[in-house]
């Protein structure tokens, strides 16, 4: 390809993660000339998917701490291998039989994305797997010889129908509190939940619905997913969590409410989206960032100078990127680490078996999951809780006989593994399964960042992702509010597309 | 429009440019056309395939269209009385393939020639599954392929519709088409296997009663509100128990399950009437004055009657804690001490005050009903 050198542009877009990749899809049939670069050598960003061994040279890139990755979302990254094996005992396949995601995460049914990756005419190109079960896992009181314990969460009207270790009064004022969530945001509704919310879920739950047993608590801590321990999970937090788990079941086929996308998740969408600018002319470049820019208001024509990494100079009108990847010239993105204390300790950790007790089928006749929730219990209700996404061989990311666990704690990470292994020991297979390799790293937060700020007029700043496990509907709404400022009075629909001729229409 | 949340296809564009118009017109033309050919070459007794085809046409397009699945069935049955009559010898291919069939040549015509319409049948299926003509016009080429055909063949094309029925109903559980449909196909399968034992009776071999009481379990498990599920168990209790010969005791048993099973229901969801229909059933079961549901236990008389409307008055009490906004509890509640004022006289379980108590409730609840809780309130009074 001839040099980026003196080219223009009309937008630039810097990172190819989610965020920039859905803005890059709806500019795909504008008409506009766009150069979309990635100073990493592969697509994805902080969302991407990697084999084993981008795995370990991502994790040497990030190995340091939180001042050497200062412009990188993660830092304090580790690896270890499981001990040489003897002959035919379970071994890892080849390095690209997996594609493990740095960001796995929860993209329910009823989230805005999909609808807008259908009218996108991109979800011919993905394929969407069921979430299927959720469980949670109690570790047994320390010293005790006893083993632990995986529950099955129940997840509507019929689940608590067969659930046996709900009594009749148990049955009665759970259903009693998910029709409450079901309809917490309508008229009906609002005034108790003005009165309810600032409550812990637990306590709310043990005053005004008559639940207080740990057998009834756990469940709906384990649908509402919080980072924070069970003593700060408010009512205000956990009960849009739950209704959007509770309204999206059903919604793409009985008994799951959420979707993974195959062979890498977000990653996968990521370069769906990109390869659809592609094809709409827009011009990928990887291995380069911004390094420097110049003020539009600065410039003669009111375009922006911008310098890549390789040192060639273009012309934009507008920027567009996640605060990481922006240049400090034109940013107010804080480097100070220190602003930004908040991060969650992740883990990826293979395992040697496929573990299908935690994949059992969403409904009579359904489809078999390819995802699965587990919510590992803490020691108390002041520490917080681990979740692990179980992703099984069908997800695409492992081979077969083998499952991806995704585990992530908020903070310290010491409790990280010993959930791992709780999980493990509670599904009582024979033999244990084992983590062959895993990875760990720090997840850092955005600093508080407002929103699309624009230093310059036409600098437009995206919402990263956030550092927690459930897709929010931001990140999409982000990018819309870019794409309007960018296309401007002449909009059409956002992510409304006719699909292109001599494409084939898959139903 | 949504039938039980499963949103229908508009058959209308709802586009109204020019073009689109244009193109509807067109549409409209070519269909009248083809319906005009159609009535014509019937009319003039043509039963040729060319007339054949172009019903398939016409049907395609609008299967509620009844008359036109008269006149293919006029035509499929001229056909049939042909081949079954025929004189002329059938060819070598056809031959092999009907001894590979183990049937003669004219009746695996037949059985092509039905197999081949019901896969016809299959997308029209999937995409109008409350047509009654397609399920009608499916049942009637069963019925024929039961009568010219000998049952090892006709029993065959039953399973498989069983297979089919029970898809259907995993894709529309509520679908009571399907479920009618279900009775029809079971029935035929349990005579065929029978051996022309009457199948009703339900103590051959052939008999499905248990599978099939097992489906109302599975289908109740996966979707509480399912009326015609629970209905269908309701039809099948009395031949499950003649079939497992159960005595005194198994009965009894039996019930007090049944029992357990629909107040763990009510109990997850008191808001359901379905549950509340089955309830009912279950209570009517007992009451020997009710000619219409055949007794579950053996004996059954006031004695039995009283015992349990006393139980699950209470029972039925019992819920109303956390669901004092519940019509169908109050319903119960007034409709069993009603029952059981009759039976046993005053001085029973429930106080006139207490009934009283729970009509009150229910007219606040229910106000667009007024008319028929004031005929209640008379009917106590009395």
């Amino acid at each position: 390809m001839d040099s980026l050198d003196n080219t223009s542009w009309d937008v630039v877009i810097t990172g190819t993660g989610l965020p920039q990749s859905l803005l890059a899809l709806s500019l795909s049939r504008s008409g506009k000339q766009i150069l979309h670069i990635d100073r990493n050598d592969y697509y994805g960003g902080d969302e991407a998917a990697l084999s084993l061994s981008e795995a370990e040279q991502w994790v040497k890139k990030h190995g340091g701490d939180a001042s050497e990755n200062a412009d990188s979302a993660y830092s304090h990254a580790t690896i270890s291998h499981s001990e040489a094996q003897e002959e035919g005992a379970k071994k890892l396949g080849f390095s690209r039989a997996y594609s493990l995601a740095l960001t796995p995460h929860l993209i329910y049914a009823r989230s805005n994305l999909l609808p807008a990756v259908v009218s996108s005419r991109t979800h011919s190109q993905l394929e969407f797997q069921a979430v299927g079960s959720w469980f949670t896992v109690t570790a047994p009181p320390d010293g005790s010889s006893s083993q632990s314990r995986l529950t099955r969460v129940p997840s509507g009207r019929e689940d608590v129908f067969r659930d046996d270790s709900l009594d009749l009064r148990a049955k009665r004022s759970l259903m009693k509190f998910l029709r409450f969530v079901a309809s917490y945001d309508e008229e009906s509704e609002q005034q108790r939940m003005k009165q309810l919310k600032s409550l812990p879920l637990s306590v709310a739950l043990k005053q005004h619905f008559g639940l207080s047993s740990a057998t009834a608590v756990a469940p709906l801590l384990a649908l509402a997913l919080p980072t924070v321990s069970e003593a700060e999970t408010t009512m205000e937090f956990a009960v849009p969590r739950i209704a959007c788990h509770l309204r999206s079941i059903g919604m793409f086929g009985p008994g799951f409410s959420a979707v993974l996308p195959k062979w890498g998740g977000l990653a996968e969408i990521a370069q769906v989206a990109c390869r659809a600018c592609a094809v709409g002319g827009g011009v990928y470049v990887l291995g380069q960032g911004v390094k420097n820019a110049t003020h539009a208001e600065d410039t003669g024509d009111s375009k922006l100078r911008l310098e890549l990494t390789g040192g060639e100079k273009v012309l934009a009108e507008w920027l567009v990127g996640c605060p990481r990847d922006m240049p400090s010239t034109i940013s107010t993105h804080n480097m100070s680490r220190a602003a930004s204390a908040e991060y969650m300790t992740k883990s990826i950790s293979i395992v040697s078996s496929p573990l299908t007790s935690l994949f059992p089928p969403t409904a009579e006749g359904g489809v078999i999951p390819a995802g699965a929730v587990v919510w590992v219990e803490s020691a108390s209700s002041s520490s917080r809780s681990v979740r692990i996404l179980v992703h099984s061989s069908e997800s695409g990311e492992c081979p077969a006989s083998q499952c991806v666990l995704y585990a992530s704690l908020r903070g310290d990470p010491s409790y990280l593994d010993i959930a791992v292994q709780h999980l493990l020991e509670s599904l009582a297979e024979r033999p244990k399964p084992e983590v062959l390799w895993r990875m760990q790293y720090r997840h850092h937060a955005e600093a508080e960042q407002p929103r699309n700020t624009t230093t310059s007029e036409n600098v437009v700043t995206l919402q990263p992702l956030s550092t927690d496990i459930v897709l929010e509907d931001d990140v999409l709404t982000s990018a819309e509010q870019a794409w309007r400022k960018i296309m401007g009075d002449g909009a059409a629909e956002f992510m409304k597309f006719e699909s292109r001729e001599g494409v084939d229409e898959d139903e | 429009m949504q039938s039980h949340g499963i949103p229908r296809v508009a058959a209308t564009t709802l586009d109204k440019s020019e073009q689109a118009r244009n193109k509807e017109r067109k549409q409209i033309i070519q269909y009248q056309a083809l319906e005009r050919d159609v009535v014509d070459r019937v009319k003039a007794k043509d039963y040729s395939d060319t007339t054949f085809q172009l019903t398939s046409q016409l049907l395609t397009q609008n299967p509620e269209y009844y008359t036109i699945w008269n006149y293919r069935r006029l035509i499929l049955q001229h056909v049939f009385a042909r081949e079954l009559a025929a004189d002329e010898e059938p060819s070598e291919q056809d031959s092999a393939a009907a001894e590979k069939a183990n049937l003669p040549p004219a009746q695996h015509e037949v059985l092509l020639l039905i197999k081949e319409d019901l896969q016809f049948l299959i997308p029209l299926l999937k995409q109008y599954p409350k047509c009654y003509w397609i399920w009608n016009h499916r049942s009637w080429l069963l019925g024929t392929a039961t009568k010219h055909l000998p049952a090892h063949s006709a029993v065959t094309l039953w399973q498989a519709e069983l297979g089919l029925v029970s898809k259907m109903l995993g894709l529309d559980s509520r679908n009571f088409h399907g479920w009618g449909y279900r009775r029809e196909v079971v029935l035929a399968i349990e005579r065929l296997n029978s051996n022309g034992d009457d199948g009703e009776k339900g103590s051959g071999t052939g008999n499905m009663v248990e599978s099939e009481f097992a489906y109302t379990t599975k289908m109740i498990q996966s979707n509480l509100s399912n009326f015609s599920a629970w209905h269908y168990r309701s039809q099948l209790i009395p031949r499950l128990l003649s079939s497992r010969k159960a005595d005194t005791n198994t009965r009894r048993e039996f019930l007090d399950a049944e029992f357990e099973l629909i107040t763990r229901a009510l109990y997850t969801d008191p808001y359901d009437q379905s549950l509340w229909f089955y309830h009912q059933y279950l209570m009517a079961t007992l009451n020997p004055s009710n000619a219409q549901a055949l007794p579950v236990l053996d004996p059954c008389g006031r004695e039995e009657h009283a015992r349990y409307l006393e139980r699950e008055i209470g029972s039925v009490r019992e819920m109303l804690e956390g669901a004092e906004d519940c019509k169908y509890i109050y319903q119960a509640l007034l409709e069993y001490s009603g029952l059981h004022l009759e039976v046993e006289g005053e001085g029973g379980e429930v106080a006139l005050g207490e009934m009283r108590e729970w009509l009150r409730e229910l007219r606040g609840i229910d106000p667009l009903r007024e008319g028929r809780w004031r005929d209640l309130e008379r009917k106590m009074g009395s």
